[in-house]
């Protein structure tokens, strides 16, 4: 990928992965390197589980489907160079996966919680499209944020 | 040896709160139960009933990722029973080369479903499922039941 096409990327880190008790479903929240920008992802159960497992470094007994994944593009020869949260429509966000086999650069669309899964275990960088990043949440996200509890993060 | 193993349904387990796969052989002589979670048993539930989610679940992203660079799904191998759990392999064929990767057999299972690809067992696992059964069977006996035999 070229540096030109890069410009438009903000490069993300997973900050933490939260409960939302109303209802019951999780979110992953992404800051950018300056902390100025928030972009919450609500994910399910098991996909926040998985998440949080990777962000502690913590390899279960037995693998969990996001290691399946990552041991299959392992053995097949395959990198996962980067993801990007590419787009949101109606609340759903939707992500690319960034794969070079045999030189050649591929992109499967994902949910961004499959994709966040499986670039923290290949510690690969996540980015997010200005344009998604302008568009997130609303004018309320931060006020959200607030209100949770901070032992949470 | 290895048999060949269908999926014949999904049960819900309410004691365990969890949910069991049940795979046969064609001849429905042998049976293999086995446990998964909520989400591996709703990406079972799906394969099985042909539905497509407007998104990629965890497991289509997997056939994804595998369509993509040609890779096919030969077979999913249970492949062993150790203290209730079971192991299994996924059998891939990319390039000119044949890979078989450690998985557990939910995974397996529900990428199989999605490739048409076969899943097997082997005598050795359904060996010891059917002695550990009766263990399970054993332990669960109270002394009176016992006494009834006499009767």
């Amino acid at each position: 990928m070229s540096v030109e096409q890069n410009t438009d990327l903000i490069p993300l880190k997973v900050h933490g992965v939260l409960v939302d008790p109303n209802t019951d479903t999780q979110i992953v929240v992404l800051r950018d390197e300056t902390n100025t920008d928030v972009l919450p992802i609500w994910v399910g159960t098991a996909e926040g589980a998985s998440i949080r497992l990777a962000m502690e470094g913590l390899v279960p007994p037995r693998p969990m489907s996001h290691d399946l994944i990552t041991s299959l593009t392992n053995h097949l020869g395959m990198t996962i160079t980067h993801i990007v949260v590419t787009d949101v429509k109606n609340n759903t966000y939707y992500a690319t996966i960034h794969l070079t086999s045999k030189g050649i650069e591929r992109t499967v669309d994902a949910r961004p919680s499959d994709a966040i899964a499986l670039a923290l275990r290949a510690k690969s960088p996540i980015f997010v499209t200005h344009d998604v990043l302008k568009r997130r949440g609303g004018e309320n996200l931060e006020a959200w944020l607030a209100k949770l509890d901070p032992q949470q993060f | 040896m290895i048999t060949q193993m269908n999926v014949r349904g999904l049960l819900f387990d309410p004691y365990n709160n969890a949910y069991i796969v049940i795979l046969r052989d064609e001849q429905n002589s042998d049976m293999l139960p086995i446990w998964v979670g909520k989400s591996e048993a709703s990406a079972i539930s799906f394969a099985l009933e042909s539905i497509t989610p407007p998104r990629p679940m965890t497991h289509d992203l997997m056939k994804s990722i595998l369509d993509n660079v040609d890779a096919k799904v030969l077979s999913a191998v249970v492949t062993d029973l150790k203290d209730n759990t079971y192991f299994a392999k996924i059998h891939l064929w990319y390039g000119d080369s044949e890979y078989s990767i450690d998985s557990r057999p939910s995974d397996a299972i529900a990428l199989a479903l999605r490739t048409e690809a076969p899943i097997f067992t082997t005598e050795e696992v359904l060996r010891k499922q059917n002695s550990e059964e009766l263990e399970r069977w054993l332990e669960n006996l109270k002394p009176e039941d016992f006494g009834k035999l006499d009767t």
